[in-house]
């Protein structure tokens, strides 16, 4: 059964389309990423999901409730974890989980237990009575993380959890989303715009571009579909140069960049063509280096830009 | 919800100080200031030093009756010049020097001592009855101390005010009236403190329904703001001897309803938007204003009356006309204060509807 099936669903800010009409489906168990640059959308497609925003257009339904008519069924079944940390600074990481535990009408016994749990998951069992002020970056990306356990939602949707965090949290975020997909059967929602996150975490991968999904499949199949492996050339000599004889040849567009004394294009171009047209010039290669393709490719090649400006 | 919202909102104030003091030490300091200026004044002004020659029985008959009104506590110097070097130095007020010659008819008026440029509401009433009491005195020869021109009495209407009210019946509902309506600005910033925070977003998500939502920020400091209404008028009676001549049943009620309308203020204030600096600064400089203008600093019966007038339009004149019959007028019941109440609640309808109408969640 579809735990999340949105249909044409779409957000106006004034002029700004932040989101255009979103057709997602995911079923049951499934980790899905929702991989775009900032100002995609994600953030605004997940507030609907949510019921955090009132969409424009279209519809959602989590774990067959309509968002907009059964609102409370649709949130039972979701939890969230916002990408701002969302905790109260001066209280302990025990009193923050007390606190968001009663939202879902969490009291008592069962209320301790989910609680020591989240502790566990959260590496924080030892800091629990300690104020959230005092945690690094990590323990709070850590707690944030686990405020949305605490009533075991079907589906979990984490929106850029790792945010400036150190590798090692990182590390423990991951491993964390892996045991949940697996050992409690969450269905999990991930957005980044990290490809090397969504490429090891997720089976399936939503690439967002300019409030639209522009792909939706799993990593492997998108790669072979839409991005082959890159060459690259170190030459020496003027990039201008380069340039021009490469593009007499056919190489050119999207994909194919020449700077500093690299250039580099899709392995679909004709390499033999590319060696004589640079051997015409009289342009001396320095090296060859052929690379895999990954969502990074893909994307420039569903979009023409790149995920990150950096 | 609502219950885990308070004690949310508990244990955060608890580790708030700066918060704590400004909701409930800083108006007792403003209490205490305020209270005491009006009431030490009072006794300032009872005070008078007075000279007359040492045989002079006519004018120890003029000083005898100024001590008889009951208005003035006279002591005798041996020289004039002592007289006025008290007024001079400011220990006194006023002082008065009865020559021997003394014959208002006939020109020769006793000598007042005072500060000429002291204001008029300050002069006027120590200059009247020594006038008042002198000219009946005079008049009167040697029966002076049997001799009363008037006898001052409520009319009937109003009921009778406590004897010798002091200044603190008026700085503690005062002050407790501007720090009180201060909530509404305190309401209000929690908004933008949960949206920074982040947890608004939690708060959005949870199965909880959005006038729930809104209720879990306002009644727990709903709840704070009437603790610390109990707090002040408890010290106010307690520390600084404010008195409470009508029934404390409709103290009580009068207190929630200003309680209700200062957290409905807030919902309002939060619901015009504007970033925590813009709602900061406009929201103090709006309470400051109406706290001012309602009377809660300077007492309304002072104010002219046009300026009595407008200051109706602030729900703090509603409050402290309540209150100062309330503490004043022996007998006052709920019925008499029945209409600041309305008022109040009046108020508190408008700002809580308008309040909520207008109010984004998804800011
Ligand atoms: N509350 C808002 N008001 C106006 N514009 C918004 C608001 N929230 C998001 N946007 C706009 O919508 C677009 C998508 O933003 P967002 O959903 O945050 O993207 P992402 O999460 O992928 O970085 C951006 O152009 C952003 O400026
Ligand atoms: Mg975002």
């Amino acid at each position: 059964m579809a735990i999340l099936q949105t249909v044409g669903l779409g957000k106006d800010y004034g002029d700004v389309v932040a989101v255009e009409a979103l057709d997602l489906t995911v079923e049951a168990g499934q980790l899905t990423a929702l991989l775009g640059p900032n100002g995609a959308g994600k953030t605004t497609a997940i507030s609907m999901i949510c019921g955090i925003v009132p969409a424009t257009r279209g519809n959602v339904c989590v774990a067959g409730h309509d968002i907009a008519t059964e609102p409370f069924a649709a949130r039972r079944a979701l939890g969230l974890v916002p990408q701002d940390l969302a905790l109260y600074d001066e209280l302990t990481a025990r009193q923050n989980l007390t606190f968001f535990g009663r939202l879902y009408g969490l009291s008592g016994t069962l209320a301790r237990q989910r609680i020591a749990w989240a502790l566990e998951v959260a590496g924080l069992t030892g800091r629990a009575d300690s104020a959230v002020s005092r945690f690094s970056g990590g323990m709070k990306r850590r707690l944030n993380l686990v405020a949305a356990l605490l009533h075991k939602p079907r589906l979990l949707i984490l929106d850029e959890p790792t945010v400036g965090v150190d590798p090692q949290s990182r590390n423990h975020i991951f491993e964390t989303i892996r045991a949940l997909n697996r050992d409690h059967g969450m269905t999990v929602i991930y957005t980044s715009h990290y490809m090397e996150e969504v490429q090891s975490l997720c089976d399936r991968v939503a690439i967002m571009d300019h409030g639209r999904i522009v792909a939706l499949d799993s990593v492997d199949h998108l790669i072979a579909t839409h991005a082959a492996p890159m060459v690259e050339i170190g030459f020496e000599g003027d990039a201008n140069t380069v340039e021009q004889a490469l593009a007499a040849v056919g190489i050119a567009g999207p994909g194919v960049t020449v700077a500093d004394g690299t250039a580099q294009f899709p392995h679909g171009h004709r390499l033999g063509a590319a060696f004589s047209a640079l051997e015409r010039e009289g342009t001396r290669l320095r090296s060859v280096h052929t690379q895999a393709a990954d969502l990074e490719s893909v994307f420039l090649a569903l979009t023409g830009h790149r995920l990150r400006d950096d | 919800m609502l219950g885990a919202a308070i004690i949310k909102d508990t244990q955060l104030l608890l580790r708030d100080r700066a918060r704590l003091a400004t909701l409930f030490l800083l108006p007792v300091i403003f209490v205490a200031v305020f209270g005491s200026i009006f009431t030490s004044r009072g006794e300032e002004m009872r005070q008078l030093p007075v000279y007359h020659e040492p045989g002079d029985r006519r004018a120890a008959a003029l000083v005898a009756a100024l001590e008889a009104s009951g208005a003035f506590h006279t002591t005798r110097y041996e020289r004039a010049e002592k007289v006025r070097q008290l007024v001079a130095e400011g220990d006194v007020l006023a002082g008065l020097i009865i020559p021997p010659e003394f014959d208002p008819r006939a020109g020769k008026p006793a000598e007042l001592a005072i500060d000429e440029g002291a204001p008029m509401q300050v002069r006027g009433p120590v200059e009247g009855a020594i006038s008042g009491v002198l000219t009946a005195a005079y008049v009167a020869g040697p029966r002076a101390e049997e001799f009363s021109v008037l006898d001052p009495r409520t009319p009937p209407g109003l009921d009778r005010p406590l004897a010798g009210a002091g200044g603190f019946q008026h700085a503690v509902p005062g002050n407790a009236m501007l720090f009180g309506f201060f909530l509404a600005l305190t309401v209000a910033l929690s908004f933008g403190e949960e949206r920074t925070s982040g947890t608004w977003r939690r708060l959005l998500a949870a199965p909880v329904s959005r006038p729930v939502v809104l209720l879990a920020k306002l009644v727990p400091w709903a709840l704070v703001g009437l603790v610390q209404m109990a707090f002040l008028f408890g010290t106010g009676a307690l520390a600084f001897g404010m008195q409470v001549a009508g029934s404390v049943a409709s103290l009580c009620a009068l207190t929630a309803a200003v309680v209700v309308c200062a957290t409905a203020l807030g919902l309002f204030i939060a619901s015009m938007g504007g970033s925590e600096k813009q709602v900061g600064a406009v929201g103090s400089i709006c309470l400051l204003v109406m706290a001012a203008v309602g009377g809660a600093m300077i007492p309304r019966q002072l104010m002219p009356e046009t300026m009595q007038t407008i200051s109706l339009a602030t729900p703090h004149a509603w409050a402290l006309e309540g209150y100062f019959d309330l503490l004043n007028r022996p007998g006052t019941t709920l019925a008499q204060v029945a209409g600041s109440i309305a008022a109040l609640s009046g108020f508190a309808v408008v700002f809580a509807t308008v309040g909520a109408w207008r109010f984004r969640f998804d800011r």
